[in-house]
């Protein structure tokens, strides 16, 4: 009932604001609040919780959070070197997500059960985790109860070098989110929004589109590990979007406050209220949605977009655009196809840096085309010629290697963030060879197909290259098909502010309809089919790249004349059974009333 | 008798709101949510408080002068059913199971209707009425179904007929037999002999009893027994090696399993079928310790043809892992979730 509450109690805050206002009018002048940043209020530093909370909490943390947060809460557990971003260190009391002024410590009050009611932001953070991060909501994982003990723990044990009751060196100045009410996303608030980021150079970093390319390299947080902006476009990815990602409030409430520890600084003493609704109404009308504007769905169960295994392709008569602004392309739906790391040959990649990729598709009597755009901060061409050949993937040895994971900072993953030598920015996808004689579902493997069901791979590299391999399985570098590629297609690569968008047309039957080489595509049927992107700024190459579980594609058969037919059939024959019933019901009563 | 029905009434009409309110999604969706690995009792419960409310309803309806027909109760109430399902239940069951589920309430509800005769009159009334059509309304009811079923009929037929991009179904066998033996690192181990060697007391003899005891509390929260702390530096045998067991899970299983192994780590959202949930009765708890053995030694790859070898990108992790280090993965994941491998007696 947590989301239900939300709405109850700011109606409540309000009228208990109100009555407090009223009472001690007089008492409070207008003019302390003048110094405070408008929108904020003062606020009281919570008590410290009971001894005995605080033991309950060190066996929650023992058991459950120190894996990634460290015995003493370093941000230094055994995982927190795979992970990025890395897990918080709370020594220093810095918190990302709060409703209190930059700089400030976040609400914790070990008294306050209720979460989202803007009142107590640790348990909020606890309860959601945060989206795009390794840290899970543990909300139906541990009651109400011990998230407010381990936080008593938390706060008082691991937090060194602040103290959340010291009345000497902390202040409290809370931004009242849930009071103040949203100014609606209109054009004119939009547009004003558009500006604003120009003018409040939100774009230096973030992008000229929102994708956050600009900067990205040069941005470290508190402790010297590299960080990059948000991706305005993936609001499920936001860390403070409390698994309610299209919710303008948590946008204004970062935008005002900050988030501690990282670059982004606290908006609140330069922009007015209206200011930061205008800019959270622009940052949130360019989250991805679905065709008519509205928000995806997010699965519950993940957080994200909710996944659609069919990458379907729509027949078009003639020449396919290569414009994806055409209106042909405009109208074709797209799919989100998630990524994940390869963490299962080595080398493994722990920290993938592109998590989804869009896809659309068309085909005519001749080509199926592949339309596929994914935001990447970094356009990524390798200098001069790459050490191996484009068929190898196996370059461990050319030192694309998988690294141990180190607890200290030295030498560690997230050190290295930012630091490889660049290849290039890729993507591929895969079909089993002769998948006709696969009984279905069978497959053969996800990645780079198996010794007996072979893989028909298209790969575009950055460098303007378009190949095509055969996998013959996840250990064996590729076999370069020479004939194929002069009947593949590269349509279209471009990157712009933080997109690429490639297009990739390739035909559907060869000239003998030899399936043994090549797959062959057949309309109306389900083709397994697996995508793969490299991130070249990321250090992929080889088997270091994202990938994604097996999807199907499927050629839309344009629709049979039957579907029109049968069911006009089927209506005809229910007004006659209809005449039927009546006329029988009609003779029995006559037949009674005789 | 009056109090407890308007009570029922009540709940029934909150209830129903609510749920619509969800599927509208005038309500936030996730208003009421569904509780982790207690899903099914959940549904069951809300569905008897559905029945009562409704019972509470037809009662007050009733004693109010203005009772429900029968035949609109049997109605709404498989239609209710049919929305549960659809919209309530979560991940979303195929159609061919709704469909499933449809009929037999179907059935339900026709045995209800029909179980006297005086019901079965009742329920059959408002249909003879409207086919007789003895009064101007029913003239027009009958007017317009005679218009409309045929144009819903042949639009339903239309519409499924369509040819539509659905995911193909893919039924898969979860915990597929395992083989007498597996060799692992030039080993070869038979699986109904075989014991976790760390499953040991402070002096490192094999002791279970000790193990056990030292495992977590069940149920949800699931937390360390008191006193039982892995990170403890004077922590032996058993502990010590769960906290190494730890460290190696976070280390290379977590970003799939999850935090909390329930199957949604960092990059789950990915993989279809999505990792397993180890805090689900129905995997660890249901398997005996040389079970897991197998398949995190063999990974996808190792599964034999009935577990889909090919769909899961479960990494064989002999590749990746000494077996001293997978039976310790194993002890961490039993001690993590509360559960006791099961035994071959």
């Amino acid at each position: 009932m947590s989301k239900l509450r939300t709405n109850v109690k700011p109606t409540l805050a309000i009228g208990a604001a109100l009555g407090a206002f009223l009472f001690s009018g007089s008492m409070i002048g207008i003019g302390h609040a003048a110094d405070l940043p408008e929108g904020f209020v003062k606020g009281e530093l919570a008590p410290a919780p009971p001894a005995e909370m605080i033991e309950a909490g060190k066996r929650v943390y023992f058991t459950k959070c120190v894996w990634c947060h460290g015995v003493d809460g370093a941000g230094d557990g055994p995982g927190a070197d795979r992970l990025w971003p890395r897990p918080r260190n709370f020594n220093q009391g810095t918190f990302k997500i709060r409703h209190t002024a930059s700089g400030e410590l976040p609400l914790f009050n070990y008294n306050e059960k209720v979460p989202d009611s803007n009142k107590n932001d640790l348990l909020d953070t606890v309860t959601h985790g945060l989206p795009g991060s390794a840290m899970p909501p543990w909300e139906g994982i541990l009651t109400e109860e011990q998230r407010l003990q381990v936080l008593s723990f938390v706060t008082t044990q691991l937090v060194k070098d602040r103290k959340f009751t010291d009345k000497q060196s902390e202040t409290q100045t809370i931004l009242q989110v849930g009071t103040i009410k949203p100014l609606e996303a209109t054009e004119e608030s939009l547009k004003k929004g558009a500006e604003l980021i120009v003018e409040k150079k939100c774009i230096e970093c973030h992008g000229v589109e929102g994708r956050g390319d600009g900067n990205a390299f040069n941005l470290k947080d508190d402790w010297g590990f590299s960080i990059q902006p948000a991706d305005w476009h993936k609001c499920w990815n936001f860390r403070g979007s409390r698994q309610d990602p299209y919710n303008v409030r948590n946008i204004f409430r970062t935008f005002s406050t900050g988030v501690n520890g990282t670059p982004m600084p606290s908006f609140a003493d330069n922009t007015t209220v209206e200011e930061r609704w205008h800019i959270a109404n622009f940052v949130n009308s360019l989250c991805e949605r679905d065709a008519e504007g509205k928000p995806l769905g997010i699965d519950p169960l993940t957080d994200k977009p909710k996944i659609n295994f069919v990458v379907p392709s729509s027949p078009i008569e003639g020449e396919i655009s290569d414009d994806p602004e055409n209106e042909m392309w405009k109208k074709q739906g797209r799919r989100y196809v998630a990524m994940g790391g390869q963490i299962t040959h080595k080398p493994r990649n722990f920290v993938n840096r592109i998590d989804d990729i869009w896809v659309k598709s068309l085909y005519n009597e001749k080509n199926v085309v592949y339309l596929i755009q994914w935001d990447d901060r970094t356009k990524s061409v390798a200098e001069g010629k790459l050490p191996w050949a484009p068929t190898q993937v196996n370059v461990e040895n050319f030192g694309v290697k998988e690294q141990p994971p180190k607890t200290g900072e030295e030498g560690s993953i997230a050190a290295a963030q930012n630091n490889y030598a660049v290849y290039n920015d890729a993507i591929a996808f895969q079909f089993p060879i002769k998948w006709q004689e696969i009984p279905a579902p069978f497959k053969p493997r996800y990645l780079f197909g198996d010794a007996k069901f072979n893989a028909d791979i298209l790969k575009w590299e950055a460098d303007g290259s378009l190949r095509s391999f055969k996998g013959t399985g996840w250990d064996q570098d590729f076999e370069e098909r020479d004939d194929f590629e002069e009947k593949v297609k590269l349509m279209k690569a471009e990157w712009k502010n933080g997109r690429w968008t490639v297009m990739i047309s390739r035909p559907l039957k060869g000239d003998k309809d030899d399936y043994d080489e090549y797959t062959r595509f057949d309309v109306g049927k389900y083709i397994p089919m697996v995508f793969f992107a490299w991130d070249g700024h990321n250090g992929d190459a080889g088997r270091k790249m994202a990938v994604s579980a097996f999807y199907y594609t499927i050629l839309e058969p344009p629709t049979p004349q039957e579907v029109y037919i049968y069911p006009a059939i089927i209506a005809v024959g229910v007004v006659i059974l209809e005449g039927w019933m009546l006329t029988r019901r009609a003779n029995k009563k006559k037949g009674k009333s005789l | 008798m009056k109090a407890l029905m308007s009570v029922g009434a009540l709940i029934g009409v909150i209830g129903l709101l609510v749920l619509i309110g969800m599927i509208l999604g005038v309500v936030p969706s996730n208003t009421v949510k569904l509780v982790e690995g207690y899903m099914p009792m959940q549904m069951l419960s809300e569905l008897a408080i559905f029945v009562a409310g409704f019972t509470g309803i037809s009662y007050l309806m009733s004693s109010m002068g203005m009772p429900l027909p029968r035949f609109w109760q049997g109605v709404l109430f498989w239609v209710f059913i049919w929305m549960y399902l659809k919209y309530r239940v979560y991940p979303p069951i195929p159609f061919s199971v709704r469909a499933m589920y449809g009929t037999v309430t179907f059935v339900a509800v026709f045995m209800w209707v029909s179980a006297n005769e005086e019901d079965w009159k009742k329920f059959k009334q408002p249909i003879i009425n409207v086919l007789d059509a003895n009064t101007g309304f029913h003239k027009a009811l009958r007017t317009l179904y005679l218009i409309l079923l045929p144009i819903l009929i042949g639009g339903f037929s239309f519409l499924s007929m369509k040819p539509s991009t659905e995911e193909p179904i893919e039924l898969r066998t979860v915990h597929p037999a395992p083989p007498a033996s597996t060799k692992v690192h030039g080993k070869t181990y038979t699986l109904q002999t075989s014991q976790n060697p760390y499953r040991v007391n402070p002096e490192g003899k094999y002791d279970q009893e000790y193990s056990n005891k030292l495992i977590v509390e069940q149920g949800m929260g699931r937390l360390m027994a008191p006193n039982a702390n892995p990170w403890d530096e004077k922590a032996e045998g058993y502990l010590k090696y769960v906290r190494e067991g730890g460290e190696i899970f976070f280390q290379n299983c977590h970003f799939c399993h999850g935090d909390n192994l329930n199957g949604r780590g960092l990059h789950a959202f990915a993989f279809n079928p999505i990792p397993a949930n180890f805090t689900d009765p129905g995997t660890i708890a249901q398997l005996q310790e040389t079970f897991i053995f197998w398949r995190v030694a063999k990974g996808g790859i190792g599964l034999p043809n009935e577990g889909f070898p090919w769909a899961s990108v479960m990494p064989p992790w002999e590749q990746h892992l000494t077996t001293d280090e997978i039976w310790k993965v194993i002890l961490f994941e039993y001690w993590h979730t509360g559960y006791y491998p099961r035994t071959w007696d």
